[in-house]
């Protein structure tokens, strides 16, 4: 019984730090000047990947720019599509003027987007779209368009002939079916050959040991293409430790280009390039102010990727 | 496989004493091994230059070490916890939040690598501790006590790290702003004269180490005699709660090694490293033959565990094989590894 009661107190304990932690920082209340600020939810749907812990500093910091005019509550869906349902739900019976949202799939969230536009909130969908939804506006990035300005780079720093080896991204996921197919268009025309090709499902370590596979395999390696700048690195690194110093003549090639991450990468000189997955963040606070100011928006904005070497890093 | 699986049966079911027991499974799991090991002589892939077996050089035979080092050192651990018929499914997170640890010591806070290892193995012993405490003295069920140790220790990987791969220059704070720490590269690199990295040597000796203790001693022993049957261990006078609270603390530790493997490897602490690895170490020590039920098996049939899953990976790699085909042949080698085990106990 004492044992039953102790652990009631423990979990209710836990209980309220978690509804502690889950509160949002500012309640969105009026500031009471005559200038109104507005209040934007924005939904993230996991802060597992480094890449959306970067999306939500970049609209963070865009945020704190333009801090006497919006006030934006942060929401983490844990990578639980229910709960980002209800994030939204929760967004409008809040009150907030407007949503931003990045999505984990799409389907599920079809529904509740169009209820919130219906209720009269502007909704914007950034990086994964949203089909059948009828949402403000969306941003994203074309991972096809990265995948050909990857291509393009390697035929161009191999004068058009040369063996790659590919370490993709979860195949079974778009991103990396598209990174995968705008590549090969690429390098189409040329002499470039893919030797090897292994599904490295984003992860490090596994790009790093198939790529000693590759390197045990074949003599001739001139570049490597990875989806992602992680996989690039491992490959990298799977090159430096074979010990023959390989990882000088090789070019690795990565995506994503994050400031801590990929650009890091190339400006230390382990890749020779990297391109921007962007994180649509700072276009996704422009955005919102201009439809909280009544402009007109395009319902599809795609933002291009950037080439980063160590040139454009100078 | 099977027709080996069945050859080796009729040698084992006379055997009575449990030495001729052990040696009948462990012959069976060699003979698997060795299956795997002529497979990969037939499927090499050979050099386009000169025409070589890829499979059959230094080169690739000391990888295929080095690649599992990290899943050997967890299964090293694990074993320990099957054999008391418990299970740990916190090694996974505890690599990742060993290898965060050890990367922002040496990168963030600039420790030297003596104090920063022995922080990492005690923090590896402490989160241990819990592990053995909540199941040797609070009865909680290894399952569920590990499962909370699971979650929460990924939650410190990313509590200590801000939630980032810690990394030179990842933080402006931080100590080490270029470059890799010296022992990063040291672990990773081949020794000169032995041939085989810092990192496999510390998988290789933790598995000697760790098969003499479960053979020999007294604390080994013990670790049979709880797996095997808990009251009659309790009653001939074992103290089951230390023994199985020990066993945590050391599977927790090898963990640890892991962990500081892992950060060396990627050169970063990344806190995400390790995810699933629990299973791998799991599967490991199954397809060697140590039972879950407890009480059965042993180090040797770990290493040829671990030995056979590599094996299996490192063809599956070097074949460039797609991960449709990879998932199902990993599958059925575990059917086909438990399989044979069920045939013994009949």
């Amino acid at each position: 019984m004492k044992r039953e009661l102790l652990f009631g107190l423990f979990i209710a304990g836990l209980t309220a730090i978690a509804a502690g932690c889950a509160r949002s920082p500012s309640a969105p209340t009026a500031s009471g000047g005559d200038a109104r600020v507005w209040n934007i939810g924005f939904s993230q749907c996991t802060l597992s990947e480094p890449w959306r812990v970067q999306m939500n500093a970049d609209v963070k910091a865009a945020a704190e720019r333009h801090r006497d005019r919006i006030n934006v509550i942060f929401q983490d869906a844990q990578d639980d599509t229910p709960t980002q349902q209800a994030q939204i739900k929760q967004f409008v019976e809040q009150g907030v003027d407007l949503i931003i949202i990045s999505p984990k799939e799409s389907r599920p969230f079809v529904q509740p987007i169009n209820d919130a536009v219906k209720k009269g909130v502007p909704v914007i969908v950034l990086d994964r779209d949203v089909p059948g939804a009828n949402y403000t506006c969306f941003i994203g990035g074309d991972n096809k368009q990265i995948g050909l300005e990857a291509g393009k780079f390697i035929k161009q720093i191999l004068n058009g002939k040369g063996n790659v080896v590919e370490l993709a991204g979860l195949m079974t996921s778009t991103p990396a079916q598209d990174r995968h197919s705008g590549f090969v268009e690429g390098i189409s025309g040329s002499a470039i050959k893919v030797i090897f090709n292994a599904d490295c499902q984003w992860k490090e370590p596994k790009a790093q040991a198939e790529m000693r596979s590759a390197l045990s395999r074949f003599e001739n390696i001139d570049a490597v293409y990875g989806h992602n700048d992680p996989s690039a690195h491992g490959a990298y690194l799977a090159a430096k430790q074979e010990g023959k110093g390989r990882e000088n003549t090789i070019k690795f090639v990565g995506i994503d280009g994050l400031p801590a991450e990929g650009q890091k990468y190339v400006r230390d000189g382990l890749l020779t390039a990297t391109f921007v997955y962007p994180t649509c963040g700072p276009e996704s606070i422009d955005t919102a102010l201009k439809i909280l100011d009544g402009e007109k928006v395009d319902k599809r904005i795609i933002l291009p990727t950037r080439t980063i070497t160590k040139e454009t890093l100078k | 496989m099977p027709s080996f699986s069945k050859r080796g049966l009729q040698h084992s079911t006379p055997g009575k004493g449990s030495a001729a027991w052990a040696l009948a499974g462990q012959m069976r799991g060699v003979f698997a091994l060795l299956l795997v090991f002529i497979l990969g002589i037939v499927f090499t892939p050979r050099n386009l230059v000169t025409g070589q077996s890829v499979f059959l050089t230094w080169q690739t035979q000391s990888d295929i070490l080095f690649e599992y080092s990290e899943y050997g050192l967890l299964a090293c651990g694990m074993t320990l916890v099957i054999l008391t018929g418990g299970i740990d499914l916190a090694v996974g997170s505890v690599l990742g939040f060993i290898a965060t640890l050890f990367a922002l010591l040496l990168i963030g806070f600039g420790w030297g690598v003596g104090a920063a290892v022995a922080a990492c193995i005690l923090a590896g012993l402490a989160v241990g501790l819990v592990n053995g405490v909540l199941i040797g003295r609070f009865g909680l069920q290894p399952f569920v006590a590990t499962l909370a140790v699971m979650v929460a220790a990924r939650g410190a990987a990313k509590a200590i790290s801000g939630g980032i791969k810690v990394q030179p220059g990842a933080r402006t704070w931080y100590a080490m702003q270029e470059g890799t720490p010296r022992v990063f590269e040291w672990m990773t690199t081949r020794l000169p004269g032995v041939g085989i990295q810092p990192a496999t040597l510390l998988f290789l000796i933790s598995i000697l180490v760790m098969y003499v203790v479960v053979r020999y001693s007294s604390f080994g022993r013990k670790l049979y005699a709880v797996g095997g049957n808990e009251e009659a261990a309790r009653l001939s006078g074992i103290n089951v709660r230390w023994t199985k609270t020990s066993a945590y603390a050391l599977c927790t530790v090898f963990a640890a090694l892991a962990g500081l493997i892992s950060a060396s490897r990627s050169s970063i602490g990344d806190p995400e490293a390790g995810f699933t690895y629990e299973l791998d170490a799991i599967a490991a020590v199954v397809i060697g033959g140590t039972t879950l039920t407890g009480g059965q098996g042993g180090m040797g049939f770990t290493l040829v565990g671990v030995l056979t899953i590599a094996y299996i990976n490192k063809i599956l790699s070097l074949n460039a094989v797609q991960e449709p085909a990879r998932l199902l042949a990993k599958g059925l080698i575990i059917v086909a590894a438990v399989l044979i085990q069920q045939k013994r106990r009949v």
